[in-house]
């Protein structure tokens, strides 16, 4: 039993590190702030979720707290998320590239120099 | 062996944190513009949660998981906050 | 029903403690009583015939989103690692398709959850304006994947 536990906790905590040095990597890489948010996202919901997973496996007592850490991070992170891009387009942060911006043609947005003005 | 090889890993997950900590610092220092700045915040508060979550595996101590508690509550109100702040110029 | 806030205060209560003996069971309902009737929470509207199907829906809501956040994190990471970086970021507008209030804000919540996908504003209507790293696909994908969560939604918190 112990064996299986220490396996799930090896495998949950490589795969953590990856995606956390991953997100970060994309954090330096990526052209502006919209972009980076989404990097930035990546090592809460899947770096430190999954090193709380392999707590939850191998530390003794701790399995319920880190139930409630994860179920509160993946409820809090895509919050944060949001905050930060909104208060990014209010006050008018241009995107470095954009494709296309719906927000900027609707009647809530307008481009992002406008909503600053 | 199995035991070895889960310390060896953690201890390699805890320098490799410890590194992207002082990357996101260093964005901190260097950003390109304040929302840039509140980010790399945000990322410090995350990854020290990752670190916790390491030294609570290493001394299979759940007492850390508490400290992660509380961290992650103050860090996540913090930057909403500042977001809000940010967007508004007033706080309430 | 404030019977379901009460449960959720006191399994988090329990899980926070991570102590089963019968005083902290009883000093942990205290809590959540109170708390409760301090706190009115908005009456949500649960009725008892319909459990079953709700947490038949819920289950299959979590396991959608599940896949869909593991589908994301696979295709962020194949972009970032890239040395082209070939990301096209753009705004799309997603209609949530649903007046309610809940159901808006937890599509909101789900397609945020997931990388590469993040709602910047919600609009009139349930409008969701979604910034997007990959343009060219995520319109009619994003959209149909809204419409499935959407019906989930519905069977779990439905309007009268």
């Amino acid at each position: 039993m112990d064996e299986i536990l220490q396996l799930i906790a090896i495998i949950a905590v490589v795969a953590g590190t990856a995606f956390s040095t991953l997100g970060v990597l994309g954090f330096i890489r990526l052209p502006d702030v919209y972009t980076r948010l989404h990097a930035t996202g990546k090592v809460g919901v899947f770096g430190v979720v999954l090193l709380l997973a392999a707590t939850v496996a191998w530390t003794p007592l701790g399995w319920s707290k880190g139930l409630v850490l994860i179920i509160f991070l993946l409820l809090a992170g895509p919050v944060t998320s949001h905050a930060l891009s909104s208060a990014a387009y209010r006050i008018g942060i241009p995107f470095a590239t954009a494709v296309r911006d719906d927000l900027a043609e609707s009647s809530e947005g307008g481009s992002p120099e406008e909503v600053a003005a | 062996m199995l035991a070895t090889i889960l310390n060896a890993t953690l201890y390699t997950a805890l320098a490799i944190h410890v590194v992207l900590i002082g990357v996101a610092l260093w964005r901190i220092w260097r950003g390109e513009n304040i929302v840039d700045r509140l980010i790399s915040a945000d990322l410090v508060t995350v990854l020290t949660l990752a670190v916790l979550a390491v030294i609570a595996l290493i001394t299979r101590n759940s007492i850390y998981i508490d400290v992660a508690l509380g961290l992650a509550a103050l860090g996540f109100i913090g930057t909403i906050a500042l977001a809000k702040y940010m967007a508004d110029e007033q706080m309430f | 029903m404030q019977t379901w806030m009460i449960l959720l205060l006191w399994l988090m209560y329990l899980g926070l403690t991570a102590n089963l003996q019968l005083s902290n069971l009883v000093v942990g309902l205290l809590i959540a009583v109170t708390l409760t009737a301090f706190l009115h929470p908005d009456p949500l509207r649960v009725d008892v015939r319909q459990a079953p199907g709700a947490a038949w829906s819920l289950a299959r809501y979590v396991v959608v989103v599940a896949k869909d956040v593991i589908q994301g994190g696979i295709q962020v990471a194949r972009l970032v690692l890239d040395p082209k970086l070939p990301v096209k970021p753009g705004v799309i507008a997603i209609p949530s398709g649903s007046e309610s209030e809940w159901a808006t804000a937890l599509s909101a919540h789900a397609i945020t959850l997931s990388p590469g996908a993040m709602v910047i504003e919600i609009g009139e209507h349930g409008m969701m304006y979604t910034h997007t790293l990959d343009t060219t696909h995520a319109d009619e994908s994003i959209a149909e994947m809204q419409r499935l969560r959407r019906d989930l939604l519905e069977k779990i918190l439905p309007e009268e």
